[in-house]
């Protein structure tokens, strides 16, 4: 990791262990605007937006180094979708809106020309913390070009369906009815698949979140004492902490080659692959974090559902393990046999 | 807050040129190579193979160039090693002086041991088998039995038996692990050397051992009252066990750890055609993101080797993944294929298809059972 990179994870490692049990307090409470206005400060929105655009000029490796603590600590803060959102909105030439932005992989319905601009009406939907946002971006094809759409909040043109995933961070639906926009055409790597790249987040997120279960069950076979000894002395425990590490190591290390990959540019395969392998994980993961915590780990006063059920949560969002693998299926399938190796080696050969 | 290291490798500009290279060279060389050859090819044995491997630089190509070595890079032997794999080329022959033999000779032989032996293995030509395994030491390698004595003279006398030797039949050389000294109950791994012995010397019979599939390629050695000069001695006497583990991370580092099924993906793509089932996409897809991951893993292990660390532990977790991989694509595919599909057929898909569903479970035996690697990691977990 580059001393940058190193200095940016710490300061976001200090930020959320002070943080304390956020997780349990948003269930209660909702959004934490004092802890977004942290995040702000240490300037994380801005990580992918260029440094003369006012940001921080990361890449997409800068990412995974945020977001793996969000996911480690359980942040239910849209700092991912903010990141994204912000590069969005400065490919397409817009200033950045101010306050909390987030990002639209699903977008349906209209965007048409006004006297003044643009006038958007139809739904967003699962949007990550819509109903905190005072911004979304989205992309939606328009006069045959992707055009980013920014959408301010709150409006009279919208109204809002509240939902939220297993852990209790806001998925909420988006209603928008002739509500004035702000559009224009973009055509960058990151615009190109706006569903792709939220993907890439939730695969960044899961790296922390795997992290997390594997530590708390290490640390609680040691601690857990039966039959005279520690559990994590049975071998049979041993074997599955071993396997739960061994995927979760699998996970961090396809989440930073499809980190790497998107910095360079289009990364279709590599972030399939990566979204893929990490869903596969959780399904291990979450089953042997449970089995070795056994009761305890399924109370809800227990922290270690905190990590669990966004796991169960994120394994659906942006593409479950079907969806991905259909798209990658296909994809390998088209070129066949006499290029699979090919295509696979070209990818890494390429950055050299 | 990481608990393994799997650092990205950023390959040497220019690698692209010296896979074509490999690439052209495989092309001519494997035309005629019927499909179920191409599976596990690091356990096909082709002498002829190997000396035109050699001749193109592509034996013990990191090597010193006064041991017929080439000195280029061992992310250069990496790619070589992958190439080498996806397409199938008969390796067996000198794949264990080139990965771990060889090796052990630069790091701990003596001069003269080195100069006899490693010229002639960089021409392809003198091969290496494993001895560690006995019949009563698997896992548990630290029991072997087999002793050295040391005779007057300064030579030694070896008796004992090693077994699961492979290609033992075929090779010009054996590493044996032996007792030279007597146990110590309370340090079972010391006393233990390794010996670097000619194969044809006087007292060492050896006999193939039939695999499941009728295949001879593994055997027993026995050492009857054989007798070798001290020069034979590798490394340092008593050191054996700490040599022989680190020859064990060489042997478990590299990408034949998860591509040994590689082949039956391959036909499986061939006879799913460009336009495949939902349930064909959907294995597709899954190997596909696997075989991605797992090189990626093992890149990174090469990697860090490449820049002098031990990754001991991340060898031990892409081996333990990768062969669970390797392990579970052929009764995957057994699974999804169309019913019109037997097993007596005789196409490409179904010998490749039947090879691995009967050689597979060894995978996650040789160079370390499963159980063996998960305790490893587990230590690595701070578990142990
Ligand atoms: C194809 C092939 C080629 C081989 N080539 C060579 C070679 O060239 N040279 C060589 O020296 N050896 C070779 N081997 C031998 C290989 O290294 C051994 O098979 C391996 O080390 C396991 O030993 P074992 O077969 O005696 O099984 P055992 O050690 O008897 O194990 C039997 C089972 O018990 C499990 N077990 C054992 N101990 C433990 C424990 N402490 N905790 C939990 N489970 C345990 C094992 O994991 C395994 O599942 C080869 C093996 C195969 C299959």
């Amino acid at each position: 990791m580059s001393e940058q990179k190193q200095m940016l994870a710490d300061a976001v490692i200090r930020l959320f262990r002070d943080a304390g049990d956020i997780s349990s307090r948003a269930e209660r409470e909702g959004f934490s605007s004092a802890l977004w206005n942290q995040v702000e400060e240490l300037g994380l929105p801005l990580v992918l937006v260029p440094e003369d655009r006012g940001g921080v000029g990361g890449d997409w490796e800068d990412v995974l180094a945020v977001l793996h603590p969000v996911g480690y600590y359980g942040i239910p803060l849209p700092i991912g979708e903010a990141m994204l959102a912000s590069r969005l909105a400065t490919d397409a030439g817009f200033d950045l809106p101010a306050g909390v932005s987030t990002v639209a992989a699903e977008i349906q319905g209209q965007l048409s020309r006004s006297a003044d601009g643009y006038v958007f009406s139809g739904t967003l939907k699962r949007v990550p913390w819509g109903r905190d946002a005072q911004s979304v971006a989205a992309v939606l094809e328009f006069e045959g070009r992707p055009h980013l759409l920014l959408l301010l909040l709150p409006s009279a043109a919208a109204s809002v369906h509240a939902a939220h995933n297993l852990s209790g961070e806001p998925r909420d639906d988006l209603y928008f009815e002739a509500a004035a926009v702000q559009a224009a055409p973009v055509a960058s790597a990151d615009a190109a698949d706006v569903h792709e790249r939220c993907a890439l987040l939730r695969v960044a997120q899961i790296t922390g979140a795997l992290e997390a279960a594997l530590h708390r069950s290490i640390d609680y076979a040691k601690e857990r004492k039966q039959f005279g000894r520690a559990i994590g002395q049975f071998q049979a425990v041993q074997q599955q902490l071993a396997l739960f590490g061994s995927d979760a190591a699998a996970v961090a290390c396809a989440a930073r080659a499809a980190c790497q990959a998107a910095a360079r540019g289009p990364a279709s395969f590599q972030i399939a692959a990566a979204k893929l392998r990490a869903n596969q994980a959780i399904g291990l993961a979450t089953g042997t974090a449970h089995q070795v915590h056994a009761a305890i780990g399924f109370t809800h006063e227990y922290a270690l559902r905190h990590a669990t059920q966004r796991l169960w949560s994120w394994r659906s969002e942006f593409g479950n393990d079907r969806y991905w693998a259909e798209r990658l299926g296909a994809a390998v399938a088209a070129r066949g046999a006499e290029n699979f190796w090919a295509d696979l080696t070209e990818r890494d050969d390429a950055a050299a | 807050m990481q608990s393994f290291s799997f650092d990205p490798v950023v390959l040497p500009p220019g690698i692209g040129e010296f896979r074509a290279q490999i690439r052209a060279f495989l092309k001519a060389e494997l035309v005629s190579t019927p499909a179920v050859k191409k599976a596990n090819s690091w356990a096909v044995y082709d002498a002829g193979f190997s000396k035109k491997l050699a001749a193109q630089g592509w034996v013990g190509m990191v090597w010193p160039k006064r041991y017929g070595g080439y000195e280029r890079s061992s992310i250069e032997r990496y790619v070589l090693l992958e190439e080498l794999l996806a397409a199938g080329a008969p390796v067996g022959a000198h794949w264990i002086a080139d990965r771990q033999s060889g090796p052990a000779l630069l790091k701990f032989g003596s001069e003269e041991q080195r100069q006899k032996y490693l010229p002639g293995m960089a021409r392809g030509e003198v091969y290496c088998c494993i001895g560690m395994s006995e019949p009563n030491a698997g896992s548990d390698l630290a029991s072997v039995r087999t002793r050295a004595e040391r005779q007057p003279d300064g030579r030694w006398k070896i008796n004992g038996q090693k077994i699961w030797t492979t290609q033992a039949q075929r090779c010009q050389l054996i590493i044996a692990l032996v007792r030279s000294a007597p146990v110590d109950e309370k340090n079972r791994q010391a006393g233990l050397s390794q010996f670097l012995i000619e194969l044809n010397t006087p007292g060492i019979r050896i006999r193939p051992i039939v695999d499941l599939i009728g295949e001879t390629h593994f055997n027993e050695v026995f050492f009857e009252d054989c007798i070798v000069g001290a020069e034979c001695l590798l490394g340092v006497e008593g050191a054996g066990w700490a040599q022989c583990t680190g020859e064990l991370s060489l042997e478990r580092s590299g990408p034949e750890r998860y591509m040994s099924s590689l082949a039956l993906f391959l036909e499986l793509l061939r006879v799913a055609g460009p336009n495949p089932s939902e349930v064909l996409r959907q294995v597709i897809g899954r190997t596909a993101a696997e075989v991605w991951t797992l090189r990626q893993m093992s890149l990174s292990v090469a990697g860090q080797l490449a820049q002098g660390k031990d990754p001991t532990i991340e060898a031990a977790i892409v081996k333990d993944l990768g062969n669970s991989f390797e392990q579970s694509l052929p009764v995957l595919v057994q699974s999804i294929t169309d019913s019109g599909v037997r097993l007596e057929d005789d196409s490409d898909f179904v010998q490749v298809l039947t090879y691995l569903l009967q050689t597979s479970p060894s995978f996650s035996m040789r160079g370390g059972t499963r159980e063996i690697l998960r305790g490893i990691i587990a230590r690595g977990l701070g578990l142990r």
